[in-house]
């Protein structure tokens, strides 16, 4: 095979970079005047720096909330658990809250988990375009009978985030020199997230919203949609609600579901 | 298309803290350069450089394709590149003379190879599969090294000339980067200038470093100023090569874009220079 040799020296320079094993592959490297352990101990530094560096990036308010070394170690420990794999840095850290929900050593945190997913869903959401809206006159158009047949596109950068825990509440008030005390206890918290012409915007929703917005966002046809809605929340007014979904700017498209995908 | 600021062949890698500064002034520039991997998502920052597409030339410098990799090439991400090509339709295509990945595991650096007649084989059918995927003729840049491999029995400046020979492919010569390895490993940077043929040059990188605090080691970390001894290669390299589209890089401690524009102002006399003495 092309590379037989080439691959054992790079799996072993791949370990002295993510582990530490410089021994074992030292012997490859030239001295040149200085020790081979320290050359390589370079290339090890710098993917070290560059992966804590993403993920400190991207989850600033979950490295507050454990303090710079707790969040060393989980970055080391993600990092062993889950070597990247993604040729976009920007990527790297997309397991890292299931990884936080699994990670005994911060147990006493029940709500970083999802304060994680609420900052990468900010971080993702700030990374994708903001699309023109369409207004709901577009729906003008559409026969009455097929109405809950209608499938919205709605924006690409929506993400959605349902927690047991204030988790809002905990990011804003980490945004502050001197962190308020909050009350943690029966405070949850639904949010939607987006990208907007003016940049990420996010807002709670009430159980009925939430319910509806997602179902959308996962495809599901406007009847199917307020169902769930209603579920969710029996006071749920489908009206208002669309034409919210329309005023806060998420419709990019719609489509009718043909007779077949109905039918299913 | 053609850029109707390209009257300078100086350049800047364009960084996203500046990218709406430039938006607003448009800086005569001869070229703008992106790292590929950040545009290969339907993003803010892609509407970004394809607005600045209509004012200048983009280089598309790619940093993760680890051509020198002992595994097969990651097909997702040509196909990525491919689709960013046509969108963006780039001047200029570069790559490294380096690996990134093993075992599906990205290491996130551009690691030296050891310069053996295997690695040759294996970086040259790399290169083959790229430009034939590509459909684009790729530059190939010089690496900057903190080692060398004992096993490897070919100079760095004849693996490249051989990978061109080759693969037909051009050289990207970044001058820092060889300014850091001739330190580093020891050996004269005009001696490799030389191994190298005018004709294969299609671009120069120019970029700061700095010294590790041993100073033993100069560290490629595109965090300062150009060197005065990079400059002194840039003119040697101006001489040999001839006028070659020029970049200034800066990637970490980014300035002020004015800085940039600075260095890009000072690289520019030196290419105007030579360009007149033609």
């Amino acid at each position: 095979m092309l590379g037989a040799s080439l691959v054992d020296l790079q799996r072993g320079i791949a370990r002295a970079l993510l582990d530490g094993a410089i021994d074992d592959v030292a012997s490859a490297i030239g001295v040149d005047g200085i020790d081979p352990g320290a050359r390589l101990r370079i290339y090890r530094n710098h993917a070290l720096r560059t992966f804590d560096a993403a993920l400190r990036a991207a989850f600033p308010v979950v490295c507050r909330l454990v303090d710079e070394r707790f969040f060393a170690y989980a970055a080391h420990e993600f990092r062993r658990l889950h070597p990247p794999r993604s040729r976009r840095l920007a990527e790297y850290g997309t397991a890292f809250p299931d990884f936080l929900d699994g990670f005994e050593a911060c147990k006493d945190l029940p709500y970083l988990p999802d304060v994680a997913r609420f900052e990468w869903a900010l971080n993702t959401a700030a990374m994708v375009r903001a699309v023109p809206p369409i207004g709901i006159d577009a729906l003008h158009p559409v026969p009455p009978n097929l109405a809950g047949c209608v499938v919205f596109q709605l924006q690409p950068s929506l993400r959605y985030c349902a927690s047991s825990w204030p988790i809002e509440a905990i990011w804003l008030a980490n945004q502050r020199e001197d962190v308020p005390w909050l009350e943690l206890a029966n405070r949850g918290a639904s949010i939607e997230i987006h990208r907007s012409s003016e940049g990420v915007v996010w807002q709670p929703l009430d159980p009925g919203d939430f319910a509806f917005r997602t179902a959308l966002v996962e495809g599901a046809a406007l009847a199917a949609a307020i169902i769930r809605a209603i579920q969710e929340d029996p006071r749920f007014d489908a009206t208002v609600s669309l034409q919210q979904v329309f005023a806060d700017g998420l419709v990019i498209d719609f489509r009718i579901l043909s007779e077949t995908e109905a039918a299913r | 298309m053609t850029s109707r600021l390209s009257a300078c062949g100086v350049g800047i890698g364009l960084r996203w803290p500046h990218a709406v500064e430039i938006s607003a002034l448009r800086p005569s520039l001869g070229l703008l350069e992106v790292h590929a991997e950040n545009y290969m998502a339907e993003t803010a920052a892609l509407d970004e450089l394809l607005g600045l597409r209509c004012d200048y030339a983009v280089s598309l410098h790619g940093v993760a394709l680890s051509l020198g990799s002992a595994e097969k090439l990651d097909q997702d991400h040509l196909t990525r590149f491919k689709a960013l090509i046509e969108r963006v339709e780039p001047m200029l295509v570069s790559e490294h003379l380096a690996w990134s990945a093993i075992d599906g595991v990205y290491l996130n650096d551009l690691l030296p190879l050891p310069y053996t007649e295997e690695s040759l084989e294996l970086f040259c059918v790399h290169v083959d599969e790229a430009q034939d995927r590509l459909g684009r003729r790729l530059l190939i840049e010089n690496p900057s090294s903190y080692l060398r491999y004992c096993a490897s029995s070919i100079p760095e400046p004849d693996f490249l000339v051989e990978i061109t020979r080759r693969t037909g492919c051009g050289i990207l010569c970044d001058l820092n980067n060889l300014y850091v390895s001739a330190e580093n490993l020891r050996f004269d940077p005009l001696a490799y200038l030389e191994r190298l043929p005018t004709d294969a040059i299609g671009e120069i990188h120019l970029a700061g470093h700095h010294a590790a605090e041993d100073a033993q080691i100069l560290i490629d970390d595109h965090g300062d100023r150009i060197a005065e001894p990079v400059w002194e290669l840039y003119a040697e390299a101006l001489w040999r090569f001839g006028p070659v589209p020029t970049l200034i890089e800066w990637d970490t401690n980014l300035p002020a874009l004015e800085v940039l524009l600075q260095e890009a102002a000072h690289a520019g006399e030196l290419f105007d220079a030579r360009r007149l003495a033609r």
